[in-house]
């Protein structure tokens, strides 16, 4: 007798609903638009007056380094010392001109390209008997290359980036250090840079430098530098850049160090936003166990990026999902749900939604672990941006749980949550709910309980905002309302509460 | 005139030989109101020209240099209206203006639109907005550079007509769906915008207050700055854009100033209109709202100082309609503040919750002379706002939802402090009822907001705040005003106190709704319609209660001392004027009737003679259908109950309907016709099995195909021909056998559809059930290759399932040798496809007891009553068939759908059509055409295969142990063995 997979193959059916279920997933938009401020969390893409690490004595390095108050040069003054074939004048001039470029205010970068001085500058980077018209010369070009776009495309084409790469070998520390530090301006710069300094075989240069005895002020600014490598979509960087970064990656994340351990959690997080193809070559690191304990970390600047780390990876597959499941990721959502700060919550909850889109077996692990009471506590009172991402995880839920899991979820008081933000003023949102209460009660047929749910419904004041939403100038809003309202409230039998023997028509 | 015009008609030949001037006589013709007959003609001529190139500069110009204004607005309207018409680009279809003109137009209108007078200007803003819709950004990219160059005009009115433009133009941001492209838009939009809209914002101020002594001014900057207010909305709306979280101080502070400013000078004398001062007002407190709701974390700073502000507001504006739609939004916005969690502690003051309570919500809930005019003069509104809760931007709505969100955190207390002041309103009533009967309907109306939590249409009141004691409240203020003689008096407490009793119903104890009925039967006498329409209505939610047992909590017994004068009240009730169509009023009666049953018997003969005048009466113009609705079942109640106890009274019925009925048929009152269909089938029905000639004579109109065009005419109509097939199909046979054609037509127009085949089956399973066998001999093999043409046509699992019901039903009215038969005369071994492509696999699909029963009855003859199964090579197939019948026994239904098929329904039903009404009461009981001659069928499997295996010995226990499955075979020997019977 065939019966068990007769009733599996259903189960099946039921689940999908002939929706592919990576589509019921929410992933994040490639590049998208965005309105908002840049996220205050994110690390910076390019970095400017960073206090190098190896910097050795001031004076031995510049006999003036500390008198800069009595020196100001103007542009002209600069163009002709750096243009001046006398060594002491070209250590003035590209003193004087790096010191303009890291004023805080307007540094005349735009000037100091226009006078021509980048490929001089580039020249002097060549001179290892000259280090401190090196160091000098390298940090007036990190400056320039921490601009805009086009500054950093300036620095590029002046054939900076093989002599970069070139210092990085510089025995002396802090020049080395500046070079790291100008080649993570470039690569931060976008996907081409990028990849013109992976061309280059900058993965190789820089991986040479980690030693056991490199300090780690210098390891910082290198992970950094590696984090951007692994940054930026459209295209990614290839795929074999990416598996020589890793194991140094991995190593790094092993540190104690915060700021190492937050850009190596950086580039993670980069790494695996994209598709599960991207997703499996982190996973096969077999990072994921730490990156959950990362998402436990005290720093928020370690936690949030781990945070989305394991975020992008519960996007991927229900395997992917698996082994952050394994990994305890379940035990450490409930405290982040509950995180002081909004903008974790709404990782975390963006986190669950996804692991919400898998298979009942996982929807059941999201149970036992405790996440509903968290969930529905953000449904109630979280930020607006935690909301819809809750509001996901519910009709992920719905959609996939069981009828056991989904009749659960309501008695934890989801139903209510989600009937309350009927009212929020986002389209999108509303269908979502919408969506959800459908499940809902697609849950409730099969236990033959829909005439029960309407009533609740009804009494938690759904049936009003439903047909309120009657009324919403989205279309497709509306048109989900109204057969809600078609398949749900109006009764069978029509003379106990007959309230539309005729459609209503918009 | 109009011979003219024809002349000209004709004259013009093409358009390059027509001139401003043809336009013009065209477009005064079309406005001037006493040429209306004209009109028609104009417009056609215009829109037979509109196709040419040209004709909309042409509009623009007349609209420009016309002298005349009336010219110059119809040029306008024409326009708005052309560019709606053409200027989308359909895919496939021509574009309708040609590119010259779209490039001119753009390049014009928004320079004529800011020149033109506050009229054109409307239509020239609209036709902006349509054209900004389609071409905007992407093929209009200079369009806001142009708009913002003109906010440095310093001409209000110019800045008005971009500001109008701009709004609808951005308005849509507030309902549609993020995407990256609505998002880039956006961006675009706040780049140029977003910093001069500031900049203007502060410079209007900046004017409001140098200009603050020149009302003419002044109403031009307030409608300026609502307009920038409603900008800010939709620029806000999607997400918290970059450019307005840095100058979010600017902005906020500003709002605030607003909320709190005030100038005599804007105040205005309308009572109902609001003025600019609340229309801005109205807007910030929006505003201020989407920001707490959206963007809490980065608003929070501002959030208290707009409690206040806005507190403040609703303290000082009064009750006059004119305030309402400000005094509802920003109360919901303190309704929204006070549930959050962090904003509790605005709220946690005593002071502060006695003053809100005491300032903001009691004033809302009190009675006004707007609600008392409504009362008296137009109680459908008044009804559907008190009742049925579409009160959502009243004052007394929103200080509902206030308590609510009040009593999240501050339930005790605010339920004290109310307490204090329902005693107080009620003192006040008290000591003069005739002056402060007011004070009374404001406390009750609190202690109904206070005490309900949960509420049902169904049920009133599921859940009450446990601290008011509604009981109590009962007895003593609700019951008093029920019990007062005079019905007539204090018509609104009356209300009030009867709504009380309805929507707290679950919550009192039965002895007092007992207490209650015969007062609520008394108030079905009063003259004001709002009193009288409450009491049916809750003599209406009172029957339908349920008491312990499922029985109704109000039996007949308790009702008998009060039936008559209930029928009474109620049907002298609908004598009212302005209740004649009363539509609780007769879903009261329905219910009545209904819950009394056998004891409405006696009245019935003139209670049916008031329902059919009833009847006649509006089936002249129906126009509202609950009340036809339940005028219907009424009918079918009266027939159902007395039919009941005395069949033979079925004829009386008929007498009083037929006329009637008879009317409705020829007017063709298509509203009616399927309650119509419906009621007579339930009066067929009664019959024992003979059918009247005036069914008879019916006979022939039903199957006119007109008829079945209506969708919702298709269910009562099938029923009904199923009731003359059940009752007269001798007769049809006998003396309108010309008539089978015609019926069969029927089914055949309906298993076409894939929304109505399973009413061709119910058609054809009782054509093949009671005609006589000879009448469709002849047709038998046609109705088959219908169904095989469906079949390969389009195979949806609903016709499947209707299909298997049919052949198995076939199969047991005409035995299983017929069913073979007829499949293989239609082609050879499509007997045997039929089994294994459909049968077997989808067997499993069938729903329905009934239907289920008829397979199995239908697939154990097959098995065991068909030789070729046993001989031919249809015998491979014998194990499975039986398999699935085993699997049909013992399996949950497969009630899967493939996923091409989850939108049949919509797809093939075209347009709006009259849905179909049922009729609960004209139900009918389900039919098993089988019945008991097979009373359990696995029996009756065990039973034949036992009689099988007996003709021949051997070979049905072999087939058995070699290809069925073990779990298969364990049910079985378990049939056999409660069958008492062996396989031989």
């Amino acid at each position: 007798m065939p019966t068990k997979n007769v009733t599996d193959e259903r189960l099946g059916k039921f689940k999908n609903k002939g929706k592919d279920p990576a589509k019921l997933r929410e992933k994040r938009i490639s590049e998208c638009v965005e309105l908002r401020k840049a996220h205050k969390n994110e690390s910076f893409m390019k970095r400017r007056n960073v206090t190098l690490s190896s910097l050795p004595d001031e004076e031995a390095l510049s006999p003036d380094y500390s008198t800069d108050t009595v020196m100001v040069f103007s542009i002209e003054d600069i163009i002709k010392e750096v243009n001046s074939d006398i060594k002491e004048a070209q250590i003035r001039g590209c003193q004087a001109a790096r010191k303009l470029l890291s004023q805080e205010r307007n540094p005349p970068l735009k000037a100091i390209i226009d006078a021509g001085l980048l490929s001089r500058f580039v020249s002097f980077l060549v001179m290892d008997d000259e280090p401190t018209l090196q160091f000098e010369a390298a940090w007036a070009l990190t400056n320039i290359a921490s601009g805009t776009s086009w500054h950093t495309q300036q620095v590029v084409e002046s054939g900076a980036v093989p002599a970069f790469i070139s210092l990085l070998a510089s025995p002396m520390l802090h020049i080395s250090e500046q070079a790291v530090w100008a080649l993570g301006n470039i690569a931060g710069d976008g996907a081409a840079s990028r990849d013109i300094l992976i061309e280059c075989s900058v993965i190789p240069a820089l991986l040479a430098r980690i030693a056991p005895d490199t300090p780690v002020g210098y390891l910082r600014n290198l992970t950094w530098t590696l984090s951007n490598l692994c940054r930026n979509k459209n295209p990614f960087p290839p795929l074999s850049a990416i598996m020589q970064v890793l194991p140094s990656l991995i190593q790094l994340l092993h540190f104690s160090d915060k700021d190492i351990l937050s850009d190596a959690c950086w580039a993670i997080s980069y790494l695996s936003d994209g598709e599960n193809e991207r997703i499996d070559v982190v996973v096969h690191t077999g990072i994921v166990p730490r990156l959950v304990e990362l998402m436990g970390h005290d720093e928020l600047s370690v936690m949030t990026p781990a945070l989305r780390s394991i975020g992008n990876i519960v996007s991927g597959s229900d395997l992917q999902t698996q082994a952050a499941v394994d990994s305890g990721v379940l035990n450490v959502l409930p405290q982040l749900m509950r995180h002081p700060k909004a903008s974790v919550q709404k990782e975390a909850a963006w986190a669950l939604s996804n692991i919400a889109a898998g298979p009942c077996k996982q929807i059941q692990q999201l149970i036992t672990c405790g996440l509903l009471p968290p969930l529905v506590e953000q449904l109630t009172n979280g930020d607006f941006k935690t909301q819809r991402e809750a509001v996901w995880a519910v009709t992920n839920f719905t959609s996939g749980g069981t009828v056991e899991q989904v009749v659960q979820l309501v008695r934890c008081g989801a139903l209510e949550a989600i009937i309350n933000l009927l009212q929020v003023k986002d389209a999108k949102v509303i269908l979502v709910i919408l969506d959800a209460i459908n499940n809902i009660f697609m849950a409730a047929e099969k236990i033959g309980e829909t005439d029960k749910l309407s009533l609740l419904v009804e009494e938690l004041g759904g049936l009003d905002r439903i047909e309120m939403l009657q009324n919403h100038d989205n279309e497709i809003v509306y048109q989900a309302a109204h057969a809600l309202i078609e398949k749900y409230f109006c009764d069978p039998d029509p003379t106990l509460t007959l309230n539309n023997p005729t459609p209503a028509l918009k | 005139m109009r011979t003219i015009l024809t002349a000209q008609f004709l004259s013009l030949q093409t358009f390059e030989s027509w001139s401003d001037e043809h336009v013009c006589e065209r477009l005064t013709v079309s406005f001037h109101p006493i040429l209306t007959q004209i009109y028609c003609k104009a417009e056609k001529f215009l829109e037979s020209v509109e196709g040419n190139q040209n004709y909309p500069l042409l509009l623009l110009t007349l609209l420009e240099k016309s002298q005349d204004n009336v010219i110059r607005v119809c040029a306008a309207v024409t326009f708005k209206n052309y560019i709606k018409r053409n200027w989308r680009i359909v895919e496939d279809e021509p574009n309708k203006v040609s590119d010259a003109d779209r490039t001119a137009i753009k390049a014009n209108i928004v320079n004529l639109m800011l020149s033109s007078p506050e009229q054109i200007q409307k239509q020239l803003s609209d036709a902006i907005s349509i054209i900004g819709r389609e071409d905007f950004p992407q093929k209009w990219p200079d369009l806001l550079t142009e708009m913002v160059t003109r906010f440095r005009s310093g001409d209000f009115h110019i800045i008005n007509g971009v500001l109008r433009t701009a709004h609808s133009l951005f308005k849509r941001y507030r309902h549609e769906f993020k995407s990256n492209e609505l998002w880039s838009e956006i961006k675009l939009v706040l780049d140029t915008f977003a910093l001069p809209l500031t900049e203007l914002f502060k410079a209007t101020i900046e004017l409001c207050q140098t200009h603050a002594t020149d009302v003419n001014a002044l109403k031009v900057l307030f409608s300026s700055l609502t307009l920038i207010s409603k900008l800010f909305y939709s620029l806000n709306f999607q997400d918290l854009p970059e450019f307005f979280e840095d100058n979010m101080e600017t902005w906020m502070t500003n709002f605030h100033g607003l909320l709190t400013l005030d100038n005599k000078l804007l105040q205005t004398n309308d009572e109902e209109e609001a003025g600019l001062l609340e229309l801005l007002k109205s807007q910030i407190c929006d505003n201020a709202a989407l920001y707490a709701q959206k963007y809490d974390e980065e608003f929070q700073p501002y959030l208290p100082r707009f409690v206040t502000a806005i507190w403040n507001l609703l303290v000082s504006t009064g009750q006059e309609v004119k305030y309402d739609l400000l005094v509802s939004n920003a109360i919901q916005f303190l309704a929204s503040v006070c549930e959050r969690p962090h904003y509790k502690h605005l709220f946690e003051d005593q002071n502060t919750l006695t003053s809100i309570c005491e300032k903001v919500i009691v004033p809302n809930m009190e009675f006004r002379s707007a609600d008392e005019e409504a009362f008296e003069d137009n109680s459908e509104e008044y009804i559907r706002r008190d009742l049925e809760g579409s009160d959502i931007d009243t004052r007394r709505r929103a200080a509902c939802d206030l308590v609510r969100g009040l009593c999240k955190f501050f339930e005790g207390p605010v339920t004290a402090i109310f307490s204090g002041y329902v005693s107080s309103m009620l003192s006040d009533y008290a000591q003069n009822p005739g002056e402060n009967w007011k004070h009374k309907d404001a406390a009750i109306y609190l202690v109904t907001s206070l005490a309900s939590k949960a509420q049902t249409q169904k049920h009133g009141i599921t859940q009450a705040n446990e601290l008011v004691n509604l009981n109590e409240f009962f007895v003593n203020h609700i019951l008093t005003d029920l019990k007062s003689p005079n019905v007539n008096e204090f018509p609104v407490l009356k209300a009030d106190a009867i709504k009380y009793v309805m929507i707290f119903r679950s919550q009192l104890p039965k002895d007092q709704l007992l207490q209650a009925v015969p007062l609520l039967i008394t108030h079905l006498q009063a003259v004001s319609t709002v009193e009288h329409t409450y009491a049916a209505h809750a003599l209406e939610r009172l029957f339908t209660m349920r008491g312990p047992n499922n029985t109704t909590l109000i039996s007949p017994a308790e009702m008998a001392p009060f039936t008559e004068q209930l029928l009474n009240n109620l049907f002298n009730a609908l004598a009212v004027p302005g209740s004649e169509e009363n539509e609780y009023i007769m879903k009261a009666i329905m219910r009545s009737f209904s819950l009394l049953q056998d004891s409405i018997v006696p009245y019935i003969p003139t209670l049916i003679g008031q329902l059919t005048q009833k009847l006649l009466l509006v089936s002249k113009n129906p126009s509202k259908p609950h009340f036809n609705h339940y005028l219907f079942e009424s009918l079918c109640l009266s027939v159902r109950i007395t039919c009941k106890a005395n069949p033979t009274t079925v004829s009386s019925f008929e007498e009083a309907l037929f006329p009637v009925f008879t009317e409705i048929l020829q007017n063709d009152v298509q509203e009616f016709l399927p309650y119509v269909f419906q009621v007579m089938s339930l009066l067929l029905e009664i019959h024992s099995n003979s059918i009247p000639s005036t069914y008879m004579g019916l006979f022939p109109h039903l199957l006119q195909p007109v008829l079945w065009e209506r969708t919702g005419n298709i269910p009562p109509l099938v029923r009904l021909l199923q009731a003359y097939l059940e009752k007269g199909a001798a007769t049809i046979a006998s003396s309108a056998a010309d008539k089978i054609p015609g019926l069969l037509g029927v089914f055949q127009k309906l298993i076409a559809s894939k929304a109505n085949d399973h009413q061709g089956f119910y058609l054809l399973n009782s054509i093949i059930e009671h005609m006589p066998t000879d009448s469709i001999t002849h047709y038998r093999k046609q109705i088959f290759v219908l169904l095989f043409q469906r079949l390969q046509s389009s195979k949806t699992t609903k016709f499947i399932k209707s299909f298997l019901v049919f052949i198995n039903l076939y199969c047991v009215k005409y035995g299983a040798i017929a069913l073979q038969e007829i499949f293989d005369s239609i082609q050879p071994k499509m007997f045997g496809m039929v089994l294994e492509k459909i049968i077997i696999p989808e067997v499993q699909k069938v729903s329905g007891p009934v239907e289920k029963k008829i397979c199995a009855v239908g697939i154990t003859k097959i098995l065991t009553e068909c030789p070729s199964m046993m001989d031919t090579e249809y015998t491979k197939l014998w194990t499975p068939l039986l398999q699935a019948l085993i699997g049909l026994f013992e399996l949950p239904e497969d009630d899967s759908i493939p996923d091409d098929e989850h939108f049949i329904d919509i797809e093939d039903t075209p347009g709006y059509q009259t849905a179909f009404s049922q009729l609960a009461f004209a139900g009918k009981k389900e039919h098993d055409p089988i019945g008991d001659a097979v009373g359990n069928p696995k029996i009756l499997l065990a039973q034949s295969l036992h009689k099988l295996s007996t003709a021949c010995p051997g070979r049905v226990p072999s087939m058995l142990t070699t290809s069925l499955n073990a779990e298969a075979l364990q049910y079985l020997q378990g049939y056999l063995q409660a069958a008492t019977v062996q396989l031989v």
